[in-house]
């Protein structure tokens, strides 16, 4: 590259040094590079989904009932005769709506813990922080306590859940918002508040409730993926659609808000509006996901950090990433809560707890991280 | 491929930048009682800078460098005053058009999120960004990697391309964060002090890099230091302020005096002359000089 002279007379008389000295060095294989990021993203999205596909068919054969590949071969591809095949009930009844619970349920938890990490500029940061879950728990238990666990069809506990969700959101972001802002410290802040609150008022609410409620309220809160009703996968389904949707349109502008809330203002973001979408679709989401499986909790946090680890902290590719990382965690992690103790079962809050919990001590004994929001 | 992808190609007769009665303060209105003047952080400013200059803020800690850099990028809103950015009212320019027209250099970069330098450089396409149903993520298109591609270059971070921010140096972090401000295609580049933690080494880089740019795309930029002597060496002009308000504006032959710096600073200087260029140069006095001084002062 030939260094133009200097278009206009400098200003400055006689400067000290003559700037164009400086050559001007030019990097070649930038061009290429470009051209493979575009690709390489089309190719870790292909990668993850065939992975996800195998996942699925591998969680479809264990159970508490074991398949052989010939029967889960004929089930799947509907070619055996008669529709009171035991094997076709198992995989299309059974275990085929909990898989994609768990598919559903780990994605948006996974989404909404990598796009919050990036609000807050916080790479431990997690779903639950934002107080929501503990609301929806609150909410089910006193559904709960009421007798409103079976009414609607047994869709009065996730029902009273995600209503309670609902209540917290619009408290914490009460708490957090002023003059039309919504201030990230403030933010973590009403979360804790509200967590604390939730906590207290639960243990209230249990400590009055009858034996038989008092077990389905526990059994609920350590999460848990079994039997989902269509309505409740449908409902899952579409929020997490539409929050991949509106997520990764603001995934740029995540990526500018992680390196600095001032500069990514300067560059023309609009961060209270970016602010304010992510958090209300990340905490309607999980109000969405707590409400129907319970605390599930590090997947959020986990699997995030994983993603940023193995392909970089880019969001347009770490949010979808997370998603089918998250769906394929939980998945799995919930074929083995189904199949290690069989006929009985692990939560599989538990599962991931005991995964995550290490994961999370060794990051923190590996890695500098700064605790500010 | 020449450096006229990073030329702005607007061109008008005005100001680049027109401040009047600028007022400005943190928090709200109801926390300070009306006649709480200590809570200003700028107050009354007025003061003009024309295309093509480069103009240095000066000023003691807490006299309101940084918030006044921070108004004119419009990144908090003033209570009172007009900022006029090549003529046009800032507070009714959009953030975006803005951001086409300002770039704004933040002190240091630190984050806990690793990107490439590449990504970072290609976020200050950010304000030229093409959505739309086909491109839901946004991706860059060939001219943002040209106009990158050319920032790099002039700020010499080219083969640091595919490394991680966290791994560079101060000074190579500064050069990228300086690629990303020039990605933006600015008309007026603002910095809060570049050379801030650098070496003398990198001092050096970065001013050497910031005249290039001045020269070869006739950009305004407007620098916040607490180098006087660098301020001094580099700047057409030198604002001076002093509890957010403006002391003096004007060439460093006139406004880097001991008197002017005395006042401001409140401790005595020297001053002399550079010995390569001959403009101001500023040096604490001698432990017996300071003596000296402060009792002729007294008398």
């Amino acid at each position: 590259m030939t260094v133009h002279p200097p278009p206009s007379q400098t200003t400055l008389s006689d400067p000290p040094m003559m700037a164009s000295s400086v050559p001007l060095r030019k990097y070649e294989g930038l061009a290429s590079w470009q051209a493979l990021r575009a690709r390489r993203w089309y190719a870790v999205m292909g990668l993850m989904i065939f992975v996800t596909c195998g996942a699925i068919v591998f969680c479809l054969q264990f159970g508490a009932h074991a398949l052989t590949m010939a029967e889960l071969w004929s089930a799947l591809t509907f070619s055996t005769a008669g529709n009171e095949d035991v094997a076709r009930v198992i995989i299309w009844d059974i275990r085929f709506p909990r898989i994609l619970m768990g598919l559903f349920v780990g994605a948006s938890l996974a989404i909404t813990g990598a796009a919050l990490q990036a609000l807050v500029r916080n790479p431990l940061a997690d779903p639950y922080v934002l107080g929501i879950s503990s609301g929806a728990a609150l909410g089910a238990t006193i559904g709960l306590a009421l007798g409103l666990g079976s009414i609607v069809g047994g869709l009065g506990l996730p029902l009273c859940a995600f209503i309670g969700g609902g209540v917290s959101i619009v408290l914490v972001y009460g708490i957090a918002a002023s003059q039309g802002r919504l201030p990230m410290h403030q933010l973590l802040l009403a979360g804790v508040i509200v967590n604390a609150v939730c906590s207290a008022l639960m243990m209230f609410a249990t400590s009055i409730l009858n034996p038989a409620s008092l077990y389905r309220v526990v059994l609920w809160l350590m999460g848990t993926l079994n039997a989902p009703s269509m309505p409740a996968l449908i409902g899952t389904g579409s929020c997490l659609l539409i929050a991949i949707v509106l997520l990764l349109r603001e995934s740029q502008a995540l990526n500018l808000l992680a390196v600095g809330e001032d500069a990514a203002r300067s560059l023309g973001v609009d961060s209270d509006r970016v602010q304010r979408t992510v958090f209300l679709v990340s905490a309607v989401l999980t109000g969405a996901v707590v409400s129907v499986s319970g605390m599930i909790g590090f997947v959020g946090m986990v699997i995030p950090h994983l993603v940023r680890i193995l392909c970089g902290s880019d969001h347009r590719l770490l949010l979808p990433v997370s998603a089918l990382g998250g769906g394929i965690l939980l998945m799995v992690a919930d074929t083995v809560a189904r199949t290690v103790v069989a006929p009985a079962e692990i939560p599989v809050g538990v599962i991931t707890a005991l995964i995550g919990g290490p994961f999370f001590i060794y990051l923190l004994m590996t890695r500098k991280y700064r605790f500010i929001a | 491929m020449s450096p006229q992808a990073l030329v702005s190609t607007v061109d008008t007769p005005l100001p680049a930048l027109e401040v009047r009665q600028l007022s400005f303060r943190y928090g709200s209105v109801q926390s300070h009682p009306p006649g709480d003047r200590a809570a200003w952080v700028i107050k009354g400013m007025e003061f003009t800078v024309r295309q093509g200059e480069i103009v240095g803020v000066i000023g003691p800690n807490g006299s309101g460098k940084s918030s006044l850099l921070k108004l004119l990028a419009k990144l908090v809103r003033p209570q009172a005053g007009t900022i006029r950015l090549f003529g046009a009212e800032l507070g009714a320019l959009s953030r975006e058009s803005i951001s086409r027209q300002v770039a704004y250099m933040p002190q240091d970069l630190s984050s806990d999120f690793p990107f490439s330098v590449l990504d970072m450089v290609l976020m200050g396409r950010f304000p030229y960004r093409h959505g739309g149903v086909w491109n839901l993520v946004g991706w860059e298109r060939r001219e943002d990697l040209t106009v990158a591609e050319e920032a790099m270059a002039q700020t010499d971070v080219g083969h640091l391309a595919n490394r991680m921010v966290d791994t560079l140096s101060a000074g190579e972090r500064q050069r990228v964060l300086l690629a990303r401000a020039l990605a933006q295609v600015p008309r007026v580049l603002m910095l809060d002090e570049p050379t801030a933690h650098l070496d003398l080494n990198h001092q050096l880089e970065v001013c050497r890099i910031l005249q290039r740019v001045h020269e070869q795309l006739q950009m305004t930029v407007l620098l916040v230091s607490h180098d006087i002597n660098l301020a001094s060496q580099y700047c057409d002009r030198i604002l001076v302020m002093k509890q957010g308000a403006v002391v003096c504006i004007g060439p460093p032959q006139d406004v880097i005096h001991p008197r002017v710096l005395t006042e401001v600073y409140g401790c005595q200087v020297l001053v002399d002359a550079h010995p390569d260029t001959g403009l101001p140069r500023v040096s604490l006095p001698g432990q017996d000089r300071h003596q000296t001084v402060a009792v002729s002062g007294m008398l």
